[in-house]
């Protein structure tokens, strides 16, 4: 019963991870900018979250339907604004940006929340299911549904709209995509975006999870990082199966290593996927 | 009016002259005492409580005109610098508070992997320190001259614990223990699993988690399918507070579950709520004691009152250590009649004193060897006694669901 346990955990985690990491690699696979930037912007969608619901009675729920369309506008302007002057500077040039803009980001956060970490306690709580001798709470439940609700959304946007396919010709290959007549600095700045959007409504679910602190973005961060290099950049079903693959092997590790381990395996396995197979599990060149 | 070159360059030196020796006047006034803290960082929340109790202290030294060295009133001042929970910046700041800040004294930084780190600088300046939040024997096993900790062992908890679960809860046979792995957290969930052992339980589990762990799913699953009875976590405020959420979602239920060192602390109770009712702690000191201190505070229950008066919420033991180092420096200064480290550290060394926190004499180590710490169970929202018997409030409760 143990193993069916931690399978469902890790499909429910896995769900979730790929939540965080979904964002970052729309951005890293359309704009070749590792945007390190993202840990800090699901942290603000979490604090949005947890705000919305201490001060204002605002379910998470809508919260999502706020953090969207905010963290959108907040995207779009920041790459229209700052990143698209360095665009097509190199790579360490961009990371080197959003670095600083994470620090200032994060600071920002220490300084007006505090490094206490605060928890979004839903009234009345939400409590567990429990089938046979597996239990699997039902705040993970929901969170893990929008999620996937949110990688579909994405994924059909990609696949079914005009705005969707241009990003997907602009992934592909600029230089085409420009002769047909794309705008590529309007495509940067909405896909970009949409990395926001996606970061802040994955801190609205996260939320309801996990404690929130300025210092956890790193931990997101990170765990963005591993699953695009597990599930291959350029892909929803990437993200997602990369996800699923670390949480389960954080979760078999730290059964049978020890949970000291569970970090440190799985970044003996991005290791591995970096020299072994560095388009990831599911990776492509195209963003579908 | 005409003034020549000449005067104004003598008035101005005059005048520097006088300021510099009234800044120096003033410096001489004043005993400065360092206190690097994690004031951001995942350790905040604990660094707040520390400087809550230094700041209690410095206010009620200073309210009574200062601490008297040699029948002069010196006013104190203390010295804050954030490391951000990172243990090497621990040692460069207490380095640049000795070096460059120019204090008399030092509190160590929080915890006892911190403390233990930057004790080595203090050490080497030869620099008086009073670890308030540091009881690992490895702190102390340095056999350090100038650094002193207001903890006991970590055994001293851990035996009485035992004792306890073990007398009222006899049908309790299996423990699993789950560990943050950091100094303090570990030494005491080892000092468990001997103490376990010792007493006939059988360790079922004994694991680390890593330092900023999000999820313990995969670790409470595993612990719930060897259906310990008893329950034995380490860790910090946050993590304490997260493994619980996680314990509940996974609807785990326990005779005994026992969590260190969070318990004491109110936010702990208030943020966990009803899930925090009957788990078991320990910590070294509770505001239900009740000495008669020789120190500025006096009374255990003065201390409480002006606690409660400024700041409004019941002191735990991470606050009152704080204030009690800053009452023994007090006293270890008026009996040396000096602010000369090394008299400072002989009468830190030779105290032998009855404080609000209880009786306070160090070992050859430095490490308090003198102190009773308390046990205590959260029932009805509240942190009851349970041990020693003199400020025994209640009973143990069984059962944590």
């Amino acid at each position: 019963m143990l193993a069916v346990q931690v399978l469902i955990n890790a499909l429910v985690l896995g769900c979730l991870y790929a939540c965080i990491a979904i964002g970052f690699s729309l951005v890293w696979g359309v704009l070749n900018v590792i945007n390190l930037i993202h840990g800090s912007f699901i942290v603000l969608g979490a604090y949005l979250a947890w705000g919305a619901y201490q001060w204002a009675h605002v379910s998470p729920w809508y919260a999502l339907l706020i953090a969207a369309p905010l963290f959108f506008a907040f995207g779009y302007l920041l790459q229209r604004l700052l990143l698209n002057r360095v665009i097509s500077a190199p790579v360490l040039v961009t990371l080197t940006l959003t670095f600083g803009l994470d620090l200032i980001l994060n600071n920002a956060m220490i300084y007006y929340f505090k490094a206490d970490y605060r928890k979004l306690t839903l009234s009345p709580p939400t409590g567990s299911v429990s089938l046979f001798d597996v239990v699997v709470p039902v705040d993970r439940l929901i969170a893990t549904a929008a999620a996937l609700a949110l990688t579909g959304l994405l994924y059909l946007l990609l696949r079914r709209s005009k705005v969707g396919r241009a990003i997907v010709a602009v992934r592909l290959d600029r230089d085409a995509a420009v002769l047909m007549g794309v705008d590529v600095k309007s495509i940067y700045a909405i896909a970009f975006g949409l990395g926001a959007a996606l970061a802040g409504c994955a801190g609205v679910l996260m939320a309801l999870i996990f404690p929130i602190s300025p210092l956890t973005s790193s931990a997101y961060l990170g765990k963005a990082f591993v699953v695009c290099v597990l599930g291959g950049l350029g892909s929803v079903s990437g993200a997602l199966a990369g996800g699923v693959l670390l949480a389960l092997v954080e979760g078999i590790g730290s059964v049978y290593l020890g949970p000291a381990h569970a970090t440190t395996l799985s970044f003996v396995l991005l290791i591995i996927f970096l020299v072994v197979r560095p388009q990831g599990l599911v990776g492509r060149k195209g963003f579908e | 009016m005409y003034r020549s070159p000449l005067a104004c360059i003598s008035g101005s030196v005059l005048l520097a002259i006088a300021s510099l020796s009234a800044s120096i006047a003033s410096a001489e006034d004043v005993i400065r005492f360092g206190a690097p803290l994690p004031i951001t960082g995942p350790l905040a929340p604990e660094a707040v409580k520390q400087q809550m109790g230094y700041n209690l202290w410095a206010e009620e030294a200073n309210k009574a005109g200062g601490i008297n060295v040699g029948g002069k009133k010196y006013k104190v001042e203390i010295v804050y610098g954030d490391y951000q929970s990172n243990t090497p910046r621990s040692v460069q700041t207490t380095e640049q508070m000795i070096t460059q800040d120019n204090v008399n004294f030092m509190f160590g930084p929080f915890g006892s992997g911190a403390a233990k780190a930057a004790s080595t600088i203090s050490e080497k300046y030869k620099v008086p320190t009073i670890a308030a939040s540091a009881s690992s024997s490895q702190v102390y096993d340095q056999n350090y001259k100038y650094l002193f900790g207001t903890f006991t062992p970590n055994d001293t908890l851990t035996t009485p614990l035992t004792q306890i679960i073990k007398a009222k809860a006899p049908e309790v046979k299996k423990v699993a223990i789950l560990a943050r792995n950091d100094l303090f957290p570990l030494a005491i969930a080892q000092e468990m699993d001997k103490s376990a052992k010792a007493n006939g339980f059988e360790v079922v589990y004994f694991e680390k988690y890593a330092i900023n762990t999000l999820d313990h799913s995969a670790t409470l699953s595993q612990i719930k399918s060897l259906a310990p009875q008893w329950i034995f976590i380490t860790g910090y405020t946050n993590d304490l507070l997260l493994i619980r959420k996680q314990m509940a979602d996974q609807q785990m239920k326990a005779p005994v579950v026992t969590m260190i060192a969070g318990p004491a602390y109110q936010d702990f109770i208030e943020t966990a709520g009803q899930s925090a009712e009957n788990i078991s702690s320990a910590s070294w000191w509770h505001p239900a004691e009740q000495y008669d201190g020789k120190d500025i505070f006096g009374k255990t229950s003065n201390f409480v009152k002006l606690f409660k008066a400024k700041y409004n919420s019941e002191p735990d033991y991470g606050q009152a250590s704080a204030a009690v180092s800053g009452a023994l420096f007090q006293l270890a200064i008026e009996k040396a009649g000096s602010l000369d480290r090394d008299k400072v550290r002989d009468a830190l060394a030779s105290m032998d004193v009855m404080t609000f926190w209880g009786p306070v004499k160090f070992g050859a180590n430095g490490q308090i060897n003198s102190l009773e710490p308390p046990v205590f169970q959260i029932q009805n929202a509240k942190p009851v006694v349970l041990y020693p018997e003199a400020i025994k409030q209640g009973e143990f409760k069984l059962g944590v669901n």
